[in-house]
């Protein structure tokens, strides 16, 4: 219960950061050296097709390491990405968190997320999203190291998928 | 009726907004474009073994298209002879017959009605099951892009890409060994008219410096310096632009190809071994665009950036919106490290959540919804950049241009637009195959350039 209540909180924290624009903070809170940051690309298949699931050397909208999300934080803090000005409101909705240990301070966690995003006048956006973490605990908090992010469209409604979660 | 003189003006490089709005033009192109040139359907690499197939668009036509067992490609329209009910949901497999999920009717590999259901107890043997295959398309691939027609009048493929194939044969079927595709496709919905991203992509140098001004000081290397556009650049020397007879066309930025991405040693080392071949079988012009970067669009809605290595589909929906597919072209030799790390930049800057591909989406959509405004759509939209300091070229086939940023292959595409949306039929669009490109009448541009600065030619 204490598990669950200090993951929740730290995902709470992370969405804030992200939704107060605060990128390189969230970057350097939340983001492990050794992160894998994926978002792999999900076919329409019929249920007898025996192909493997996709992994991380197959197509994916996200494959990053820490240098490439780092780079792509990078962007967004040049002041020169004009979709962006006058920028963006983003606010995520993240539950059905299950965290499990699955070493001593590491853990695995579950979680949905749904991200609302409004742009200039009327531009509305919703993506759902299935999270899974895993993360270690650390004198500074919990650190993700790998994040698979599964976006529930086949085609994505929106002008692009340029934002964390 | 729609007068296309008053939709684009050749002459001055000039294109009425109605073009990017009026949904009796968007009908018009469903009809004179869509149903009658060549649409990219997919490559051979996607579905490399009989049986396999994948669905897609040609325009707003489902379609599934099928590797037969004697390894040929068939494509048909994706919808039941029956009550008109989708045949086949998933986006790839492999499939011996594609079941109709409404009534049971069965069709073959290669669309044929094989059976249907009670055939005997209800039809009593009556139905006619030979007349009543899924409506078939014409199938040809060109280096193992296979593209689709509705049109038995259209020339075929290779004639339809024309003077175009010169330039691909570099890439896609060239001494290195070619390119094929690698998916599953991303799709996307965005709010724009199929001609913003397809005119962007096959002759818009200009916006990169402006528009991705951010990704490309986040990349640095070569392409850094064009961020922001800075003045003191030689941008006549930097690269050409070309378009020919049929519309398709691009831009080259010399000795650029892997600029765009951050990892880059395995693809800039197989172009390296590659380029003494491509010298020798080609020459040296080509083997100069075999190291650039291109930006190019086959008409009418296909395009792709080779070095960078994204391909693209722009699916029309309507005269407001389309449906983006995104592929990687790889080097079919290359080795399979190089083709992942080649998928994974194309991506990351080209994808969905490509840090220069988000950037254009809102040029993209309010290109188009500005001409909401009525008094707006009366406007005319310019593409005049670098009007006749272009023509016919000594050793490059269509029209060339002279720099990579300018205009040429803009105005190369909506002259065909409009030919083909004037010409009631092929034979008329065949009629003009001698003097298309009179347009451009400044004949000597490059025979005096070059004789003026021989270093200027290739
Ligand atoms: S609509 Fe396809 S079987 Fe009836
Ligand atoms: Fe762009």
């Amino acid at each position: 219960m204490e598990l669950h209540h200090a993951i929740s909180s730290h995902y709470v924290m992370e969405a804030r950061l992200l939704q107060d624009l605060q990128y390189r903070e969230w970057f350097d809170t939340v983001i492990a050296e050794d992160i894998h940051y994926w978002m792999p690309i999900f076919e329409q298949r019929y249920v007898r097709d025996r192909r493997a699931e996709p992994t991380p050397n197959d197509a994916a909208i996200f494959n990053d390491n820490y240098e490439e999300l780092s780079q792509r934080v990078d962007r967004l803090l040049t002041g020169q990405v004009w979709m962006e000005d006058p920028p963006s409101r983003i606010r995520y909705f993240v539950t059905n968190v299950e965290a499990y240990e699955t070493a001593p301070d590491e853990f695995e966690v579950f979680s949905n997320v749904l991200v609302h995003r409004n742009r200039r006048q009327t531009e509305v956006y919703v993506h759902t999203l299935g999270r899974e973490d895993k993360m270690r605990k650390t004198d500074e908090g919990f650190k993700v190291f790998s994040r698979k992010i599964i976006h529930d469209a086949r085609v994505v409604q929106d002008k692009n998928l340029y934002f964390f979660a | 009726m729609i007068d296309t003189a008053e939709l684009v003006d050749n002459a001055t490089g000039s294109q009425s907004r109605k073009v990017f709005w009026d949904k009796d033009v968007y009908q018009l192109e469903l009809e004179r474009i869509f149903s009658r040139c060549w649409l990219f359907l997919g490559h051979e690499s996607s579905i490399p073994k009989p049986g396999d197939f994948l669905t897609t668009f040609m325009a707003e036509d489902r379609v599934i298209l099928s590797h037969q067992a004697d390894g040929s490609y068939k494509a048909f329209i994706n919808s039941c002879t029956h009550r008109g009910n989708q045949v086949c949901h998933a986006d790839s497999g492999n499939a011996k017959a594609f079941v109709c999920n409404y009534h049971g009717w069965v069709f073959g590999q290669d669309g044929a009605l094989v059976d249907v259901p009670m055939e005997a107890r209800c039809y009593h043997n009556n139905l006619e099951k030979s007349e009543l295959g899924l409506k078939q398309v014409r199938v040809e691939s060109y280096k193992g892009f296979i593209f689709g027609c509705h049109d038995p009048e259209a020339p075929p493929l290779q004639e339809y890409l024309g003077d175009f194939c010169w330039y691909l044969d570099t890439i896609w079927g060239g001494p290195d060994g070619g390119m094929e595709l690698l998916g599953p496709p991303m799709k996307s919905l965005l709010s724009c008219n199929w001609k913003v991203p397809t005119e962007n992509f096959v002759g818009d140098g200009y916006h990169v410096g402006w528009t991705h001004a951010a990704a490309l000081q986040m990349i640095g290397g070569e392409l850094a310096a064009l961020s922001g556009n800075r003045a003191d650049m030689p941008f006549d020397d930097l690269g050409l632009q070309f378009t020919t007879r049929h519309g398709h066309g691009f831009g080259v930025i010399d000795n650029a190809a892997t600029a765009i991405h951050v990892n880059r040693e395995g693809y800039q080392k197989f172009l390296e071994d590659n380029r003494g071949k491509v010298r020798e079988e080609l020459g040296p012009e080509r083997e100069r665009l075999y190291m650039g970067h291109w930006n190019s669009s086959i008409f009418p809605n296909c395009s792709f950036l080779y070095g960078t290595n994204t391909f693209k589909i722009w699916h029309p929906r309507g005269p407001h919106e389309i449906e983006v597919w995104t592929y990687t072209l790889v080097p079919r030799n290359a080795d399979d490290e190089t083709k992942r790390s080649i998928q994974r930049e194309a991506i990351r800057s080209f994808g969905t959540a490509g840090t220069l591909e988000s950037d254009d989406g809102e040029n993209m959509s309010s290109a188009t919804y500005v001409n909401q405004g009525r008094i707006t759509r009366q406007g005319r939209l310019n593409s005049s950049m670098g009007v006749q300091r272009e023509g016919p070229h000594p050793v490059y086939p269509g029209i060339v241009g002279v720099s990579f940023i300018g205009e040429t292959s803009y105005r190369g595409f909506y002259r065909f637009w409009q030919e083909m949306l004037e010409a009631p039929d092929w034979a008329a669009v065949h009629a003009n195959d001698d003097n298309w490109d009179e347009m451009w009448t400044n004949r000597n541009f490059w025979p005096d350039r070059m004789a003026s600065n021989p270093d200027t030619s290739a």
